[in-house]
This record gives C-alpha cells, sequence and structure tokens, in this order.
C-alpha cells in the first residue's frame, strides 16, 4: 500500500478522533456530567440503552418513518403520475402543490396535535406530508422533461402506445423518482424528530425529551447521536440502492 | 394517457382553473363546517378570516412573527459566518475535506431540532435555546454549497483570467467571488428556509414545555402552542400556518429577486 | 419514376398556448422525393428544415397541404420512415443490443431472429464487440452508427436524419460520411436502394451526398431552389473535386444574406 492510500483511510479517522479528543476537553474544563457530558459516559450511557429502551425506541421510530414516508411516496407518486397524464389534473394540482409547500410540515404539528391527539399518528401525519411534495415536485418535473425525442424514435421504430409508456416513459423518469425519493427521504427524517419530540408519545425523537426530564443529559446526548446516525444510514440505504439500480438502468447514476 | 405528448393549457385556464377549484373548494368547506356545526371544531374559512383580522389587528400576530423573523435573522448570520468560512476551508483543502467529512456529514444528518433538550439547557429557555437550534440549521446548507461552490469553479476561467495578467488579488476579487457567488445565494435561501421551519419546531418545543406557565410569547410557534393548549382556537390556529407559509414565501421571493439583481448573469 | 414520398402544398404553423404567438414555420411546400433518391434539405437557421422532417415522419401535422407516402397520408410515426436524431436519442437504459433490437422487439418479430438481425447489424456499422456497452460509455460516432442500425433494424424505405453528423468532429464526420455511403447503395444506378431525407448545416456535405438539394430560405421556410447535383457516384472520392466547390459556392450565394441575418436573430 502506498502512501496516499494509508493516508486515504486514515484521515477521515483523524477527524473523528480530533472531534471526540475535542469534546473530551470541552468536558474536562466544564466538569460538569450533567452540562457536557464526557464521551465516556455518553459511551456508557448508550451500551446501558442498548440493553433498555432503544431496540424499542429505534424500531417505533423506524415504523412511523416506513409508513408516513411509504404513504407520502405513494401518494406523491400517483399524484405525479396522474398530473403528467392530464394537463387538466397538472393544472389543479401544481399551483396547489406550490400553494402548500412554502407551509412548512412543522407548522401542522398544532393542527395534527389537535386532529390527532398527542401520539403516533402526528409524527407519521407530519412525515407523510412532508414527504409529499419533493417526490411529487421530482417526478412531475421528469414527465415534463421526457426527451420528446426517445418518444419519437420509439415510436418511429414501430412501437404502440402502451410500450411506449411502460418501455420508454417510465424509465426515462425512473431517475427524477429516485431522485425525489432520497430528497423526501431527507425531509421525512427531519420530520419524523419533530414530530416526536414536539406531539409524539414513543419513538426516539420522544424518547429525547424523556431523559430530559430526567436530567440524563448523557443518555440524550447518546440519543441526539444516535438520531444523527440513523439519518445517516438512511441516506446511505438510499444510495446503495441507487447505485444498484444504475447498474441495470446507467441513466439512475448520479454524482452523489 | 398523455404523458408529455401535450400541449400545455392556454394560461387563461392555467390560471382561472386553480382559482375556480379554490373558490368552490373554500365554499363547500364552509357549508360543510356549518351544516354539520362543528364551528369550534373544525377550522371553517368565516372563522379562519376573521380570526386573521382579529389577530392582525391587535398585533398579537405581528408581535409574534416579529419575534421568531429577529431569531431567525440572527441564527442566519451566524450560521453563514460558521458555515461559509468552513466551507471554503473544505472545499479548498482536500486533505481537510476528507478528514472532516464523516464528522460533518455525522452532524449534518442530526435533525437541529433534536438539539433542544441539550439547548435548553446550555443557554436556559429564554430565546437562546431556539436560537442556538436555528443557528445550527442555517449553518449546514451555507457549509455545504460553500465547499462545492468552491469545488466547482471553473479552473479554465482561472487560466483565461492568469492568461490576461490577473493577480493573485484580481483572480480572488475578479474571478473566484463572482464564481462562487450564486451557489453561495442559493445555498443562503436553503438556509433561510431551513432557518425558519427550525425556529417554529423549536418555539412549538419550548413553549410546550412552558405552556401555561404564563410566559411572555416569544415567538409564532410559542404563540401556536398557547392557541392549542390553552385558548383552543382552531381557527386562529390555520390562519397561523397560512401566515408561517406566507412569510415562508415573502422570505424566498425576496431573496430570489435580491439574487437577480445581485446576480444578472446567472442564470436560474 | 413514381414518386415515394410526395409533399402537396405543405403548411405548417406553430402557435403557442402560453402566449397566442404563431409562427410560420414552412409554407407551399411542393416537393416529390424519386425512389431510391438522395435529397439533401440546407437552409439558414430557423427555415423549417428539421420543421420539415418532422412532418415527414409524422411526429406532427401540417397545418395546410398534405404528406403523402407511398400514396397514404402521413397522420403517425411508421417504421417504414426510419429517423435519425441530431442527439441520436439512443435508450440510455439499453445497452447497444437492446437499442437496435427495439424496433423489432416492439413488433413483434420473434427472439432469434431479431437478435440475429441485430448481430449483423451491429457488424455492418462496425461496432462488433460493443453490444453490451451502454450509450453513455461510447463516443459521439459510436453511438450515431448504433442509432443508424437501429433504424436500418426495420429496414425502413424511406431514410430521415436529422443533421445526424453536426455533433461529431469533423475526422469523424468524414468517416461517417463514407460509411454512410457504403451503408446506403453509393453506386451509379442500384435498384431498391432506400429513399434519404439528410437534413444538415453543411452545405459541403450536402453537396458531397446529394442527388439533389432542396435550398430553404426562412421566415417562413419556403422553397428557395431545388439543385440537381449532377455528379457521378461513387462519390466518396470526389470530395474535394473543383466541381463540388462550385456547386457549395452556388447554394452559399443562395442563402448567404439569411444566415447572416438569422446570427443576429437568433439571441435568446
Amino acid at each position: 500500500m502506498t502512501i496516499t492510500r494509508i493516508m486515504r483511510f486514515v484521515e477521515p479517522l483523524i477527524g473523528v478522533v480530533g472531534v471526540v479528543l475535542l469534546w473530551m476537553l470541552v468536558a474536562r474544563l466544564a466538569a460538569n456530567a450533567t452540562l457536557v457530558p464526557p464521551p465516556a459516559v455518553v459511551w456508557q450511557a448508550f451500551v446501558a440503552m442498548l440493553d433498555g429502551d432503544l431496540p424499542r425506541d429505534i424500531l417505533a421510530s423506524l415504523a412511523h418513518l416506513g409508513v408516513g414516508y411509504g404513504l407520502g411516496v405513494a401518494t406523491g407518486l400517483a399524484l405525479a403520475l396522474a398530473a403528467g397524464s392530464s394537463r387538466w389534473l397538472e393544472a389543479v394540482l401544481d399551483p396547489l402543490a406550490e400553494f402548500l409547500r412554502p407551509i412548512s410540515p412543522i407548522a401542522w404539528i398544532p393542527i395534527a396535535i389537535l386532529m390527532f391527539g398527542v401520539g403516533r399518528l402526528v409524527p407519521i401525519y407530519l412525515i407523510f406530508y412532508a414527504s409529499l411534495f419533493p417526490i411529487f415536485v421530482s417526478t412531475l418535473d421528469g414527465i415534463r422533461h421526457v426527451n420528446r425525442n426517445l418518444v419519437n424514435a420509439a415510436q418511429s421504430l414501430g412501437a404502440s402506445r402502451s410500450t411506449v409508456l411502460v418501455h420508454v416513459i417510465v424509465p426515462a423518469v425512473l431517475p427524477s423518482i429516485v431522485a425525489g425519493a432520497r430528497l423526501s427521504l431527507g425531509v421525512a427524517w427531519m420530520a419524523l424528530v419533530a414530530g416526536e419530540i414536539v406531539g409524539g408519545d414513543s419513538g426516539i425523537g420522544w424518547r429525547i425529551l424523556w431523559y430530559q426530564e430526567f436530567f440524563q443529559m448523557d443518555r440524550v446526548m447518546a440519543a441526539i447521536l444516535i438520531v444523527g446516525a440513523l439519518g445517516l444510514a438512511a441516506d446511505s440505504v438510499l444510495r446503495s440502492l441507487q447505485r444498484a439500480l444504475s447498474r441495470v438502468n446507467p441513466s439512475l447514476a448520479s454524482g452523489a | 394517457m398523455s404523458y408529455a405528448l401535450t400541449a400545455p393549457l392556454p394560461t387563461r385556464i392555467r390560471v382561472l382553473l386553480p382559482v375556480a377549484v379554490l373558490v368552490i373548494a373554500t365554499v363547500l368547506w364552509e357549508i360543510a363546517v356549518r351544516s354539520t356545526r362543528s364551528q369550534g371544531l373544525m377550522p371553517m374559512p368565516s372563522g379562519i378570516a376573521l380570526s386573521g383580522f382579529e389577530l392582525t389587528r391587535s398585533g398579537v400576530i405581528l408581535e409574534a412573527m416579529a419575534g421568531s423573523l429577529q431569531r431567525v435573522a440572527i441564527g442566519f448570520v451566524i450560521g453563514a459566518l460558521i458555515g461559509i468560512p468552513l466551507g471554503l476551508a473544505v472545499g479548498t483543502l482536500r486533505p481537510l475535506e476528507r478528514s472532516l467529512r464523516p464528522v460533518l456529514d455525522g452532524l449534518r444528518s442530526i435533525a437541529p431540532i433534536a438539539w433542544i433538550p441539550m439547548a435548553i439547557l446550555w443557554l436556559g429557555v429564554r430565546g437562546n435555546a431556539a436560537l442556538f437550534v436555528v443557528s445550527y440549521a442555517a449553518t449546514f446548507p451555507f457549509l455545504v454549497s460553500a465547499s462545492q461552490a468552491v469545488r466547482l469553479v471553473d479552473p479554465r476561467l482561472i487560466d483565461a483570467a492568469r492568461a490576461l495578467g490577473a493577480s493573485r488579488w484580481d483572480l480572488l476579487r475578479a474571478v473566484l467571488v463572482p464564481s462562487t457567488l450564486p451557489m453561495l445565494f442559493t445555498g443562503a435561501r436553503i438556509a433561510l428556509a431551513f432557518a425558519w421551519g427550525s425556529i417554529i419546531a423549536a418555539e412549538l418545543a419550548i413553549g410546550i414545555k412552558i405552556a401555561g406557565q404564563g410566559r411572555n410569547v416569544a415567538g409564532i410557534g410559542q404563540l401556536m402552542v398557547e392557541t392549542l393548549y390553552v385558548k383552543r382556537d382552531v381557527d386562529a390556529l390555520v390562519f397561523y400556518m397560512l401566515a408561517i407559509g406566507i412569510v415562508s414565501l415573502a422570505i424566498d421571493a425576496g431573496l430570489r429577486h435580491l439574487q437577480r439583481r445581485v446576480l444578472p448573469w446567472d442564470r436560474q | 419514376m413514381s414518386a415515394l414520398l410526395e409533399l402537396r402544398h405543405v403548411g405548417k404553423t406553430y402557435t403557442s398556448a402560453r402566449t397566442g404567438d404563431s409562427v410560420e414555420a414552412l409554407a407551399d411546400i411542393d416537393l416529390a422525393l424519386r425512389n431510391g433518391e438522395f435529397l439533401a434539405v440546407v437552409g439558414p437557421s430557423g427555415c423549417g428544415k428539421s420543421t420539415l422532417l418532422s412532418l415527414v415522419a409524422g411526429f406532427a401535422e401540417p397545418t395546410s397541404g398534405e404528406v403523402l407516402f407511398e400514396g397514404a397520408r402521413v397522420i403517425a410515426p411508421s417504421p417504414a420512415r426510419g429517423v435519425i436524431f441530431q442527439d441520436y436519442a439512443l435508450f440510455p437504459w439499453r445497452t447497444v443490443h437492446g437499442n437496435v433490437v427495439f424496433g423489432p422487439w416492439a413488433r413483434g418479430v420473434p427472439q432469434a431472429t431479431r437478435d440475429e438481425r441485430a448481430r449483423e447489424l451491429i457488424a455492418m456499422v462496425g461496432l462488433a464487440g460493443f453490444e453490451h456497452r451502454y450509450p453513455h460509455e461510447l463516443s459521439g460516432g459510436m453511438r450515431q452508427r448504433c442509432a443508424l442500425a437501429r433504424m436500418l433494424a426495420n429496414d425502413p424505405k424511406l431514410w430521415l436524419m436529422d443533421e445526424p453528423l453536426a455533433a461529431v468532429d469533423l475526422q469523424t464526420r468524414i468517416i461517417l460520411q463514407d460509411e454512410l455511403l457504403r451503408l446506403w447503395g453509393d453506386e451509379p444506378s442500384v435498384a431498391n436502394r432506400p429513399t434519404v431525407m439528410f437534413v444538415t448545416h453543411g452545405i459541403d456535405e450536402a453537396v458531397l451526398l446529394a442527388d439533389r438539394v432542396l435550398v430553404l430560405g426562412r421566415r417562413p421556410g419556403r422553397i428557395k431552389a431545388l439543385v440537381e447535383v449532377t455528379l457521378p457516384r461513387p462519390r466518396a472520392a470526389l470530395r474535394t473535386s473543383p466541381e463540388v466547390a462550385r456547386l457549395v459556392e452556388q447554394v452559399w450565394n443562395l442563402i448567404r444574406d439569411e444566415a447572416a441575418q438569422a446570427i443576429v436573430e437568433e439571441t435568446h
């Protein structure tokens, strides 16, 4: 192995280690484990949580995400396909989306609490609402921008209407759909945490407040980091999926 | 099925149709709520309008919005002050980028609102906790866009400038700054949108913690919580939502307009 | 000799749904293509050459007049009228083989037959060994060859080519011109060779390849001239002959002024 390859491997580790050391220093200076939990204490808290509520909390959050994101993406996709197939529907749905989009999902929380009461439905609804827009906008944009010549070429080669739809338009729109799904996941994740913290009764986000009630700040810190790790993991999964799909369909390969 | 195969509708229809649908939907909504006698339980257009009028007249909503926007502005600036230099550094120095990448990606993945408990502990409930969350949220869009902007500067432009005799200072001022501005501006717009969303979330979270304690309402989020738990005014809540949306639009439109004026060469 | 393709008083006006403006792209086009003929279409920017091709292909319908292919009105695209696009329009998610096989596949030709035919054609255009590559892995010249093979898989009687060699460099263009002539049948007289309508910006290319050159004017596109190219075939060796240069000069003089105008008027 050359020096460069070793460095490439080591550099990220240096960054992480450096930050952890900085953290330890700040904790040492603050000398108050509640105010600034040191890394070691947080790690212990994490281990203890693993044995306790953590798996259940993560599962609950993933369940919220799964339901909300699944419904949101499915609905957004369906609406985009509908808008793509009919100019009239598009004329109604597009402005509606533009009107609702600036209203951050967060703004819906009080109404959601009013409608569903504090509980699982608040984060699920929030995630559903948040996931709708990126996939809708991206898919519709993809449909509208399908290279006209691809459709023309297919028709000149003798393809029927349905063949064009299934074997030209769908593959051509797929990259936009995947990109939209990734964006939706990003906002879904934010909506999950906000929904659980403000109006939920289960899941890792809600658990952060729970630990805070008992001033278990080491656990709070651990939970915060877990939220970050899970968010990162979710995006990595989608990115790998995108890469795998692009081997079958090269037009899906993106810069990321 | 027409997929991309038909021409767009004439402009008149494209404008009138959604308006017509909106009007009809609003009327039906009003009728539905009135006929089921659910005023007060369900929001209704007339109630929303009345609430809105009252709240605006009494200045309640304006005060709350001002409070929130103030913190958004400060958080936005803090985010820029931290995010842009860091982003420029990361974008220019490859080893720095490689070592900090996992850390920055990790921190970026933490939803800003998750920091609320720590922020409350560190900075107290009065407003700085929310400010922390907003600054945190605003930092990463600046960071990402700054690092990308630097990396995507067209090296041929630099070559061209040097061939024309530009000094290092000239290069910085006349090539690098203009090249990176468009992306930075877009990053700023995203940062502002994030900041706006985060302040509401933070204020909601804080508001729920201190609901009923009779403290002064610092922002729109706390106002909404108070309305939710204390006053239970559905119509006002919907009005707040609409107000939030309008402010989002206004902020983004304002920035976009500014972008077009400051960067006339940028094809957005 | 019967006409494979006839255009009778064809005109095409585009009306923008958005603004209501209309642009007359083509007017008064009367044309008859002889069987086995190679017709080139040239003209300044904005003269409607691509529109003409669209109408013949069946992607659009004329606003006045009619387009007749083998005596019947053209109302939709058909495999008998194959098309080559300037941007190749290869399906990026299909390999070279997948693209070439698309036509026969869509028409229900059995697998063994169509695979065999695809292999033949891929070899014929010089892409043997690249069957399983994706378009993005190919150079511009190779992509155009793939597009050619894809069109040929349907054995079209009429080849419609829209500036097929505009996007490749000059050296590749010369090579592809020779290959095109070879595939088409560049000999003194050949029965049953396909008829070609070839739109191009390059007058030298038009004169070299074609039996007749259709010269269009702009705004609206009308026939300025139909120049007979009486040079003997095979043409490949005649690229630099003085006769070719003379014809190029003749055609260029017809469109020179309008071409200069087009440069100024084609701003965005």
